[in-house]
């Protein structure tokens, strides 16, 4: 018998009258959001995402030789996708090893990037991304596509363009974008979301909770509107690197 | 040593034994040099300790997060600890999804070892009501990057993390429920004993071995030094050492022990 | 060419899907054109456009082999008929071994083969996904004796041979050392000592890092000339 040293409170009001949410944000408002490409240094690409109280590291291997063989695809790149959440992640100690959650949100981060990926150009090899929760505070699996996603482009291979995500939701009569941990555990609706940036087009979507024809429109545009914001910063830290290097030959000159 | 299946090649080895019958090595490291370590700044996890510390491109990510439980039945006035490393496989081309394996389970061993055999946690201060109700201490080891020398980078990070945690302390009311407080407790090392891996190559020993030295070397040694100098634990690992080597190879532990607790005790 | 619109900068730096034009362009190394007609870069890199050809340079990536390639593999297997090369590639190269008394064979026991040996190889036949033939039946080629082996991204090998070698005489010239470098982002060396791999490892990660920005090679050439003095 183990207990844990932490105990769930529910706040009192999740939001105001005037739309002013637990952590102080507006509905449309994002948490702080940091991305950073290439920390590590065996992986073929690599991103680590923090946001909000999220922590987050992705990985790409490939494309590389299948293991084991009866999975080799013979046109086209094999995908995989593994989510996993270290033990120390979550506020209880989370027993390792996979869960039915972490199955089902391997398949579905795996979903959302699959389309981005030009899978056909590396016949009879397979692309193994891993994202990795070491810390989580509610939208971990969208922080995760957008890490992987990075950790892609990263590793240098083709993709038709970037996946972004975010989470939107509702509580009571706000439509709200990045649900917090409180949002997230006793709001109306999650509505996890992932676009493929340069065609618009929906790679993830999920939703928990309902939501009213007019809310759910009022969701999906701000979903993507949201994404659209994490794209930019997406595209801004793939850059990054090369643009500080630059500064710091050019200064030396 | 892991990963069988990663490649090595011919003139890695010729050129790193080479090197070593020369007193050298392949990142121009001295033999009984360790590389920089490096600890994050920041907090990475919700645990109730943690530690992300690089070992020159090795990086281990420690999280000590407390429960209360029940004592083993054979312990009931002491605490529980429980050691668990995970090697992922973003840290490594040769590392697999799936349960812990011999090589995972082993690390996490001597660094569980060498915390215990060194008396490093007063287990008895563990104990809320003798026989019933025990702080319950997780160590959970996550390996990110994987260039070598998981044990010492692991000891120093668990270290670290262990002396870093702060515990919700625990009351039982007389009704016998158990009443988690807003105050925390710090969970204070008695000991920092220090693991010193070595490798055998061309009968020189390497302190802090890169991968590519372990994987071309004829023997590896972990040994743990306690604060006394003496030798709390020890893991042999493949390979033969002659006793002469293994006394030299405690030697020179001890005398690196100052220079690796210094860096501890600057960030705990 | 009023036909066409381009939307980027020559040498901008683009990450996958942005947009980099519009119109009649020939397309190049890691482009597509969506289903708009908007030419797309598949990866990041640096656009490169050359006329009527838009194209992008890769920062980073895995080497996909292509006939004729030259490459530095490493034996991870040999059964009787054929000996397994690692090329750092999804796709492992075999180098048959043909039964009778063929040149190969000969050389196969000129060589005394063995596991984890070091092999400069040529990519004879590659079918695109499965099939990977390599030869080493060809002057210059065949095992690599002493020296060590450094790596590179593989997208970043033509900076590191340079224009017409460029690059490559520097680094030899500067350290006195022997080097191949491969296709597939191997770099075969023999240095003097120590201290050149040292600097020639250093140089190479600088050479990685700013491919992107101009005036390279004087920049490689000053850096090696500064750290072989120290």
């Amino acid at each position: 018998m183990v207990m844990p040293l932490y105990i769930e409170k529910k706040p009192e009001v999740l939001i105001t009258e005037e739309g002013i949410r637990t952590d102080g944000r507006k509905p449309r408002e994002l948490r702080p959001i940091r991305m950073t490409v290439g920390v590590l240094d065996k992986a073929d690409g690599s991103a680590f995402i923090e946001w909000g109280g999220n922590r987050i590291l992705a990985a790409v291997f490939g494309p590389r030789e299948v293991h084991p063989k009866h999975m080799i695809l013979p046109d086209k790149a094999l995908v995989r996708a593994r989510y996993n959440m270290a033990p120390f992640s979550t506020p209880e100690r989370k027993r390792p090893g996979p869960d039915r959650r972490s199955v089902e949100l391997s398949k579905v981060i795996r979903e959302a990037l699959k389309p981005a990926i030009f899978a056909e150009n590396y016949p009879g090899s397979v692309i193994d991304i891993f994202v990795e929760v070491l810390r989580s505070d509610a939208g971990t699996r969208v922080a995760g596509v957008n890490a992987a996603s990075m950790a892609l482009a990263n590793a240098g291979i083709s993709m038709r363009g970037l996946v972004a995500a975010c989470a939107v939701g509702r509580v009571e009569n706000f439509v709200i974008c990045d649900l917090n941990h409180d949002e997230d555990m006793w709001g109306n609706a999650d509505m996890p979301m992932a676009m493929l940036m340069e065609s618009e087009e929906v790679t993830l979507l999920q939703i928990d909770g309902p939501m009213t024809e007019s809310q759910f429109k009022e969701a999906l545009e701000l979903g993507r509107d949201s994404i659209r914001f994490l794209y930019e910063m997406q595209k801004e830290a793939l850059k990054r690197p090369y643009q500080v290097i630059e500064r710091s030959v050019k200064g030396d000159l | 040593m892991f990963g069988p299946e990663l490649i090595t090649h011919n003139l890695l080895r010729d050129y790193i034994r080479e090197l070593a019958s020369q007193d050298q090595r392949i990142d121009g490291r001295s033999l009984h040099e360790f590389r920089p370590i490096e600890i994050k700044e920041g907090t990475f996890t919700k645990a109730e300790g943690e530690a992300w510390l690089k070992l020159g491109n090795t990086q281990v990510l420690v999280g000590v997060k407390a429960d209360v439980g029940e004592p083993f039945s054979d312990t009931p006035n002491k605490g529980v600890l429980v050691s668990n490393a995970e090697l992922l496989p973003l840290a490594s081309p040769a590392f697999e999804p799936g349960p812990p394996n011999e090589n995972s389970i082993e690390v996490a061993r001597v660094v569980d070892r060498a915390i215990r055999s060194a008396d490093a946690i007063d287990m008895s201060s563990l104990v809320i009501t003798e026989g019933k109700l025990v702080y319950m201490i997780f160590l959970d080891m996550y390996v990110l990057d994987y260039d070598g020398n998981l044990e010492d980078a692991l000891t120093m990070a668990s270290l670290i993390a262990l002396a870093r945690a702060e515990i919700s302390e625990v009351e039982v009311n007389d009704e016998g429920e158990m009443i988690i407080k807003e105050s925390k407790w710090k969970l204070r090392l008695k000991d920092i004993p220090v693991n010193f891996t070595f490798v055998k190559i061309e009968d020189k020993l390497l302190l802090d071995p890169v991968l590519e030295e372990e994987q071309v070397s004829d023997a590896a040694i972990t040994l743990a030094i306690d604060k006394e100098g003496r030798v709390c634990s020890i893991q042999k690992k493949h390979g033969m050492f002659t006793m002469e080597e293994i006394i030299k190879a405690a030697n020179i532990a001890r005398s690196k022990w100052p220079q690796i607790t210094d860096k501890i005790m600057r960030v705990i | 060419m009023s036909e066409s619109i381009i939307l980027v900068k020559n040498k901008e730096i683009v990450v996958p899907g942005q947009p980099l034009a519009k119109g009649k362009l020939n397309l190049g190394k890691d482009v597509y054109r969506d289903k708009f007609g908007i030419i797309r870069a598949k990866k990041l890199g640096l656009v490169d456009v050359k006329e009527d050809n838009i194209s992008i340079v890769p920062l980073s990536g895995v080497y996909i082999p292509r006939e004729g390639d030259i490459t530095i593999g490493i034996i991870s297997k040999i059964t009787g008929s054929t000996i397994i090369v690692d090329i750092r590639s999804p796709y492992q190269g075999a180098i048959p071994i043909p039964r009778g008394r063929a040149v190969e064979r000969v050389n196969m026991r000129k060589y005394k083969l063995k596991l984890g040996d070091v092999l400069l190889a040529k990519v004879k036949a590659f079918d695109g996904s499965s099939s990977l033939l390599l030869t080493i039946d060809m002057e210059g080629l065949g095992k690599l004796e002493g020296g060590y082996l450094l790596e590179v991204d593989p997208a970043k090998v033509p900076r590191v041979i340079g224009k017409r070698q460029s690059m490559l005489s520097i680094l030899r010239d500067k350290t006195r050392s022997e080097l191949i470098v491969s296709n597939n982002g191997r770099i075969w060396v023999k240095t003097p000592s120590l201290k050149e791999l040292l600097v020639l490892e250093k140089a190479l990660r600088k050479i990685e890092n700013e491919s992107h920005i101009s005036g390279l090679s004087d920049r490689t050439s000053s850096f090696l000339s500064q750290e072989l003095s120290n």
